[in-house]
């Protein structure tokens, strides 16, 4: 089937971002030449999808694929790549090289490309790559088919940067943040742990709040949430800072996560896997969800937005650059780790992981996600995602949907799981919320892709990408969603009746953010005292002159 | 003929990967490779390759050598895909490719250090990328190595030489241990020695694991021995242990547990203090495979793609399944130079297909070679650095045929030879 025009006819149309009249209208959607017009002639190939759902293709504002640490990833866990073996797809062109791979939480490049568009979701974020190790990232994304990828470069725990804000140098760090965006060919400012994961590599263990002291006097969490935020926002980023706050995962830490809410209070911020900072009680002595008052300020403060990071039940791996969480996780469960300091920049820890529904700790944080949902007023702010593979593979998004969907089966599952920690929680008192076909596509595309500040993803309306995903309707919206009818990507319609038959090449989304050349001579006498690369072999993508 | 310089270009001489070198082309010959080691002159060389063509062992065009080189491939019944070294990451992923279309065993000189892969497949890793190394170790443990010997920049560029953040005056600002198993030894440069005896070293880290765990019972030599060298890395702030993940030149001393014995102390030591375990790997872009083969595949090594899905088989052994005859047809991609030997001769005995630097002249004398130029010195692309950085390669002459297009050409006749 040609690239150049389609009709999808008949079809109830879900595209939130572009609400004229009622979501779930019949009507036609065409497309030509990779994007979404207005019209087609008569004779233009026609696809019936009378009966089915149409929304824009999936947009994964959060996740991890492609780079160093997810290969360390990969690596660490054959066993669990043995157990997933995925043949090559049958592709419809002679000439394509159809690829096998594995899967488990980490799949192999061509596979989460391919396991991605069978999702119906047509781009991802890769959302932690050290800028150092951005070259390999993008090696990755390259054997990473069908969706359209940008990646997040991890700022916060970097020297250079620190060394700026230590000495009040706020233009130099927002230069030097621009430069280094444009360097690794990324898409958007990532912080993990402020300042905590370079206490841990200088041999310290963490910092436990905002105002910590990071090396010198001048510098906190606090002051690094705030230059980068500031320079993100200075710059104009589509995407604003995305912040993986301190304390990750630890009882109690509710209290950072609001404080570095107000800390930015003002500033757009977008809070990721915010289920892993929303625990109230007492480190060390206790656990309770705290996503209602975490969740409030969210609603209450239009300038901030998160991904919710719901733990799902099964295999995991969890996986960030906030390397003395991992180092904690390895002590308590005895289980294999990878650690490893990355030079001047940031660190990386793995942990294996599964989350049990009889495991008191797990299912609170299976509640916490599912409050932080379904008391979430803006659906646009607060988007779909289960920080993959940390709280789940992106493959159980489709179970993820049902449990938002169907307050019966929520119910059911919810008697099921461990209820030590979660008497008295909102969730445990009954939330009659069920999240609408509309409310999907908004935390599943056109939120994610507004928050991204992707103009032509998210939507169809005309002149965006022509991707597209068609469901056959289901009341069992797990199976609905896990198994899309047909997906379109750019145009090409690459599954075809549930089969993958297209595996185009994904293009890669970057932002190259003007800076003062300066910055460069700093930082090229930087590089030449303390760096193990050349300046001029540091960058992963060609620097515009 | 004038002279020019390519600045900043990588070598592969080791796993190092120094990429500060100028390499200084004197008409279509290096004249110099500045700031390298010896080994790293050694690689460079003048840059002279040889530019053959062959099938059979006549000299063909490369169009029949592909066509000759396709159709040995198709009918092959258990072909073999070996990454040697001295290919770019470009060319590795376009030779995964092609095991995959033909559902090859994929190999690479990885599969000589299997017990140390696989030990860090139990346990994980307590690693540092080697410029964090310099940043921040206090006390570097040379375990039954000596740098010097194979990897000679690695003290002058990462530890202990150069200064750090946390090592503000280079060398004065660390402790150094050499540890000698036997006639291992460990770096002559150091400020204390243990000798250890081959037979008593996964015992005595065994004893320095407990020490650090605080359930050390015992004593005794070894016992004494450990107790001291676990006393001081736990009082360091950062300890860097350096040891080979290379087969050792004293081969059969090499302990097949000696990998996982030093992850498990490694990782022990970020209780107390902080450690990375640093593993030293050769050259050519060995490390670049094992990525490559992991994103790809999900496995580093010893990959069957028989069953139509990447399976893995570490205890194969390439050599053997060579050498037993279950291989009937090998596509070498890479340099024979950096094939281990039992490999090298096994590949005599079966028809080989080899794609790669001075595969003309390779001792197992290949069914098809086609020449091709060094990754880093006639071929651009990416590479890895030992610690997994990946580092561009910045080519200072243009070569015979370019690898990464050879494999893709012979990738392309064999997807339309199967429709």
């Amino acid at each position: 089937m040609s690239k150049a025009r389609l009709r999808i006819a008949g079809a109830a149309v879900y595209d939130p971002a572009n609400a004229v009249g009622a979501d779930g209208a019949v009507r036609d959607v065409c497309i030509e030449d990779g994007r979404i017009v207005a019209e087609l002639p008569r004779d233009a190939p026609k696809l019936d999808a009378r009966g089915m759902v149409v929304m824009p293709g999936g947009v994964d504002i959060h996740s991890h694929i492609a780079g160093s640490s997810v290969n360390h990833g990969r690596r660490l866990l054959p066993e669990e790549r043995a157990a997933d073996p995925a043949p090559a797809p049958p592709l419809a062109d002679p000439d394509a090289t159809p690829r096998s791979g594995t899967g488990g939480t980490i799949p192999t490049t061509f596979t989460t490309g391919y396991r991605y568009a069978g999702l119906g979701y047509t781009t991802a974020m890769e959302a932690a790559v050290a800028p150092l190790a951005a070259r390999h990232a993008h090696a990755e994304l390259d054997d990473t088919p069908i969706i359209d990828a940008g990646l997040f470069a991890l700022l916060g725990n970097d020297d250079y940067l620190l060394r700026q804000i230590a000495a009040g140098e706020a233009s130099r760090a927002r230069d030097y943040a621009a430069w280094v965006l444009s360097a690794a060919g990324a898409y958007a400012i990532k912080i993990v742990n402020p300042g905590g994961v370079e206490r841990w590599k200088a041999g310290g263990r963490n910092v436990t709040g905002l105002d910590d002291v990071v090396g010198t006097g001048a510098v906190t969490p606090r002051r690094i949430l705030e230059t980068l935020a500031d320079a993100a926002n200075a710059l104009d980023l589509p995407h604003p800072v995305h912040i993986h706050c301190n304390n990750l995962g630890q009882a109690g830490n509710a209290a950072t996560t609001l404080e570095t809410m107000r800390a930015l209070a003002g500033r757009r911020a977008h809070f990721t896997h915010l289920q892993f900072h929303s625990y109230g009680g007492e480190r060390g002595k206790s656990w309770k969800s705290a996503a209602k008052q975490v969740i409030e300020h969210v609603n209450a403060h239009p300038e901030v937005s998160a991904d919710v990071g719901q733990v799902m039940f099964g295999p995991a791996t969890t996986l960030t650059a906030d390397a003395p969480v991992e180092y904690l996780l390895h002590a308590s469960s005895g289980k294999r780790w990878v650690n490893v300091d990355i030079e001047l920049e940031t660190g990386c820890g793995i942990v294996p992981y599964s989350y049990r529904e009889k495991a008191a700790v797990a299912a609170l944080q299976w509640a916490i996600g599912l409050e932080l949902f379904l008391l979430a007023q803006d659906p646009w702010r607060v988007v779909l995602s289960t920080d993959h593979p940390n709280g789940g593979s992106f493959l159980s998004y489709p179970e993820l949907i049902r449990l938002l969907m169907d307050r019966g089966y929520r119910d059911e599952r919810l008697k099921q799981v461990n209820q030590q920690l979660i008497a008295g929680s909102a969730l445990a008192d009954g939330l009659a919320r069920e999240y609408t076909l509309s409310e999907i596509a908004i935390v599943t595309r056109a939120g994610p892709a507004r928050l991204l500040g992707l103009k032509s993803k998210g939507h169809l309306g005309v002149g965006a990408d022509a991707d597209v995903t068609i469901y056959a309707s289901d009341a069992d919206r797990a199976k609905m969603f896990a198994t899309p009818r047909h997906v379109i990507k750019g145009g090409v319609l690459v599954v075809e009746e549930g089969q993958l038959r297209r595996a185009p090449t994904g293009r890669r989304l970057r932002v190259q953010p003007g800076y003062d050349r300066a910055v460069t001579r700093d930082l090229k006498r930087w590089f030449d005292g303390y760096a193990c690369v050349s300046f001029e072999n540091y960058p992963a993508v060609e620097l515009g002159a | 003929m004038t002279r020019t310089t390519v600045e900043h270009a990588t070598c592969l001489g080791c796993g190092c990967a120094c990429d500060d070198i100028a390499v200084v082309v004197d008409g279509d010959r290096i004249a110099e490779a500045r700031n390298s080691c010896a080994l790293g002159r050694a690689w460079f060389g003048d840059g002279s390759v040889p530019r053959e063509t062959r099938s059979g062992r006549k000299t063909v065009a490369p169009d029949v050598a592909l066509a000759d080189a396709t159709k040995l491939l198709a009918r092959a019944a258990r072909p073999l895909v070996y990454l040697a070294p001295d290919i770019s990451c470009e060319t590795q992923r376009a030779a995964v490719a092609i095991a995959d279309r033909l559902g090859a065993l994929l190999d690479s000189p990885t599969g000589e250090i299997a017990a140390g892969i696989l030990a860090a497949q139990r346990r994980g890793r307590a690693a540092a990328t080697l410029g964090e190394i310099r940043q921040r170790a206090d006390l570097v443990v040379f375990w039954a190595v000596d740098p010097a010997d194979r990897y000679p920049r690695y003290a002058s560029r990462y530890a202990v030489d150069p200064p750090g953040l946390q090592a503000p005056d280079g060398r004065k600002s660390r402790r150094v241990v050499a540890v000698d198993v036997g006639p291992s030894r460990g770096a002559a440069d150091a400020d204390a020695r243990v000798a250890i005896a081959p037979e008593d070293e996964i015992d005595a880290l065994a004893f320095m694991r407990a020490v650090v765990l605080g359930r050390a019972i015992g004593d005794g030599t070894v016992a004494r021995v450990a107790t001291g060298l676990a006393t001081q890395m736990m009082r360091a702030r950062y300890v860097a242990l350096v040891h080979d993940a290379e087969p050792s030149p004293h081969g059969p001393l090499l302990h097949p547990d000696r990998a996982e014995a030093l992850i498990a102390l490694a990782q022990s030591l970020n209780g107390p203090a902080r450690c990375a375990l640093s593993s030293l790997r050769a050259g050519g872009n060995r490390s670049g495979a094992d990525a490559v083969a992991t994103w790809q595949t999900g496995f580093p090594f010893a990959v069957d793609f028989a069953p139509g899905y990447p399976c893995y088989r570490p205890h194969a052994g390439v050599a053997g399944l060579l050498a037993q005859g279950e291989i009937d047809i090998a596509l070498l991609v890479g340099s024979p130079a950096g094939v281990p030997q039992a490999v090298a001769t096994a590949l005599g005995q079966v028809t080989t297909i080899a794609i790669g630097p001075r595969v003309s002249a390779a001792p197992f004398r290949p069914t098809v070679a086609i020449d091709t130029g060094v990754a880093g010195i006639h071929e651009g692309g990416t590479a890895f650095r030992m610690d997994d950085v990946a580092l561009p390669l910045r080519p200072a002459l243009s070569g015979p045929s370019v690898a990464a297009d050879v494999v893709r050409a012979l990738a392309v006749r064999l997807t339309r030879g199967r429709s």
